[in-house]
């Protein structure tokens, strides 16, 4: 293909990738951070013990976990129809986007958020915090730099799926990787796009884990 | 009336395959004021008796009684807002890592709900009274053990708490720093009044800082009283073992006469013995000695071996009895 063809091309797919991903991954992160605070909470050894709301919202997180993600996109077709008017492009992508990544988004923040010392939250108890303040004085703060390191593998893992979702209608560096590197036989395009992909998969992962080290208080100096 | 009443406290944790009864009966009384040690052997209850004293862990029979408050008739809002007056420090110091020493010390005082313009002064004070003035944008993980133990110090005090709960706080310390923050324990409770309780596994911690001593094993409160009582005289297996851990090993195969003498607190150690070669020239062998000192006091045992000579033996136990030390004899072939 053409340069002055490839560029605009390319622009735009990065465009519409960065787009999908970004934003499935704020909504994922909206569904996800809730639902692995109540996961927490209520797990038999949490702060509120709630041992059947939270097998059930275990179980409802495996369920999502383990249907692979382009079966998952046709599943929730409907649903997509009617939250985006549509069920192909870039917008109409996030919804499945969300839905498949809101539960892994809930298990990354499930594991940073058990990491915390319980010492240091037994401590909390014992000065009469209350739950609410346990969570975000506590909880979340200390396990800022794990968060930062999960969100930055979340992300990374949307970007993949976004380029995934291509082969059924999704926007972006995957669509043009499909309809011309796999439809047209543009070897040169799919190879673009590759290249591409890693270097935005490259990015996410250094400015995360960048911003994690930075934020860190527990290393010396 | 009494600060702290525990009164037929028990805890009994059932697990999937076993009942493990910590905590049995257990009836006690810690006054204001008072630096109340509780010693046992690991497992014994301890843990769980301090984390009892404020409710971190629900009793399962009996009471816990604060100030005249029984923290079971209580709104956990009510629990919380007293948990402010009952402070706790760990023997793994539990700070935030992600927040530096001042907004470790500002955490209690941002749950107690006080204004930021308060806590402000407050951590400068609390900074002054542990000596961190210095040291006050470190983060925990820049600091000592000890230094860290001192910010949960000033974490705990900063909030005017009645009570102090500390558990094995100097367990991971070493000797200087363990005294060091003994030291500092002693000072609050002075100056301040605030009644501490001390659970340990070492004996020279309560003989260091504590006014009074319960002994757990096993659950079972077996002992407790102002730490001479107890030292002088223990009564139960448990508080013996504890005290004299070494006390009754090999000693019946010497055939000579063997008399131990008890310290309980009248005179110190040293002296004695020595003026007893001096003024009585009577040359006694030290075969054993376990005596420490409390508050400048000398409690403990020794044994000693006296010469063949029957005459100087009466003169050295006479001696001893007139300096208030209790004498008993040790018979060769078992003591
Ligand atoms: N949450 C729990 N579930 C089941 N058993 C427990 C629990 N907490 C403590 N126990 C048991 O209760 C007993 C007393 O434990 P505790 O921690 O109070 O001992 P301790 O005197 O503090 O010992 P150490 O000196 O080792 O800290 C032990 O047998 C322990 O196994
Ligand atoms: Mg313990």
């Amino acid at each position: 293909m053409a340069l002055e063809k490839m560029i605009p091309l390319m622009l735009d797919g990065i465009r519409d990738t960065m787009y999908m991903t970004t934003v499935s991954t704020l909504f994922a992160y909206l569904l996800g951070l809730p639902l692995a605070i109540a996961l927490v909470l209520t797990s038999p050894k949490g702060l509120a013990p709630r041992p059947l709301i939270y097998r059930v919202m275990d179980a409802v997180v495996n369920i999502f976990r383990s249907i692979p993600f382009l079966i998952l996109m046709i599943l929730v077709i409907p649903l997509t129809r009617l939250i985006a008017g549509r069920a192909y492009g870039s917008t109409a992508t996030i919804v499945p986007l969300v839905i498949a990544a809101a539960p892994y988004v809930a298990r990354m923040i499930e594991s940073s958020l058990l990491e915390v010392d319980p010492g240091v939250i037994e401590a909390a108890q014992s000065m009469g915090a209350s739950i609410p303040e346990i969570i975000f004085k506590v909880i979340i703060p200390e396990a800022k730099t794990s968060l930062i390191v999960g969100a930055t593998i979340s992300s990374g893992t949307i970007l993949g799926y976004s380029a995934m979702s291509g082969a059924i209608g999704g926007g972006g560096l995957g669509q043009i990787a499909i309809s011309y590197g796999y439809n047209r036989y543009q070897t040169d395009v799919l190879l673009v796009t590759v290249i591409l992909l890693i270097v935005l998969m490259q990015a996410i992962q250094l400015i995360g884990m960048y911003i994690s080290r930075k934020t860190d208080k527990r290393v010396r100096e | 009336m009494a600060l702290i009443e525990l009164r037929h406290l028990s805890k009994t944790f059932k697990g999937k395959t076993q009942i493990v009864e910590a905590l049995k009966d257990i009836n006690l009384e810690i006054n204001q004021g008072d630096i109340y040690g509780i010693i046992g052997m690991s497992g014994a209850g301890k843990s769980t008796l301090v984390r009892c004293i404020n409710f971190l862990e629900k009793p399962t029979g009996g009471s816990v009684v604060i100030d005249g408050k029984d923290l079971a008739s209580l709104t956990p809002k009510a629990l919380r807002s007293l948990r402010q007056e009952v402070s706790m420090i760990f023997q793994h110091f539990n700070l935030l890592q992600q927040r530096d020493v001042r907004g470790n010390i500002a955490f209690a005082m941002e749950i107690a709900g006080m204004k930021k313009a308060d806590i402000d002064k407050r951590v400068d004070e609390m900074l002054e009274v542990v000596g961190l003035t210095d040291r006050q944008h470190n983060y925990p993980s820049q600091l000592s053990g000890g230094q860290q133990q001192r910010v949960a110090i000033a974490r705990a005090l900063s909030t005017n708490p009645k009570i102090i709960l500390c558990d094995e706080a100097t367990s991971a310390l070493d000797p200087q720093t363990t005294t060091s923050i003994l030291n500092l324990l002693r000072e609050i409770n002075k100056k301040m009044g605030i009644t501490i309780v001390i659970i340990t596994h070492e004996m020279s911690v309560v003989e260091s800082v504590c006014t009074h001593v319960a002994i757990i094993d096993n659950g079972d409160l077996v002992e407790n009283g102002t730490v001479e009582d107890v030292f002088s005289q223990p009564k139960s297996q448990a508080a013996k073992k504890l005290i004299f851990r070494k006390a009754g090993a090999d000693m019946g195969s010497l055939g000579e006469r063997m008399i131990r003498i008890v310290f309980e607190g009248s005179a110190s150690t040293d002296p004695v013995i020595a003026s007893l070669a001096m003024e009585c020239h009577v040359a006694a062998n030290i075969m054993y000695a376990d005596t420490r000192d409390v508050n400048g006091k000398a409690f403990g045992q020794m044994i000693l071996q006296l010469p063949e000579d029957k005459l100087q033996q009466e003169k050295a136990i006479y001696y001893l009895q007139s300096k208030g030390l209790r004498v008993e004899e040790v018979t060769s072939g078992g003591a």
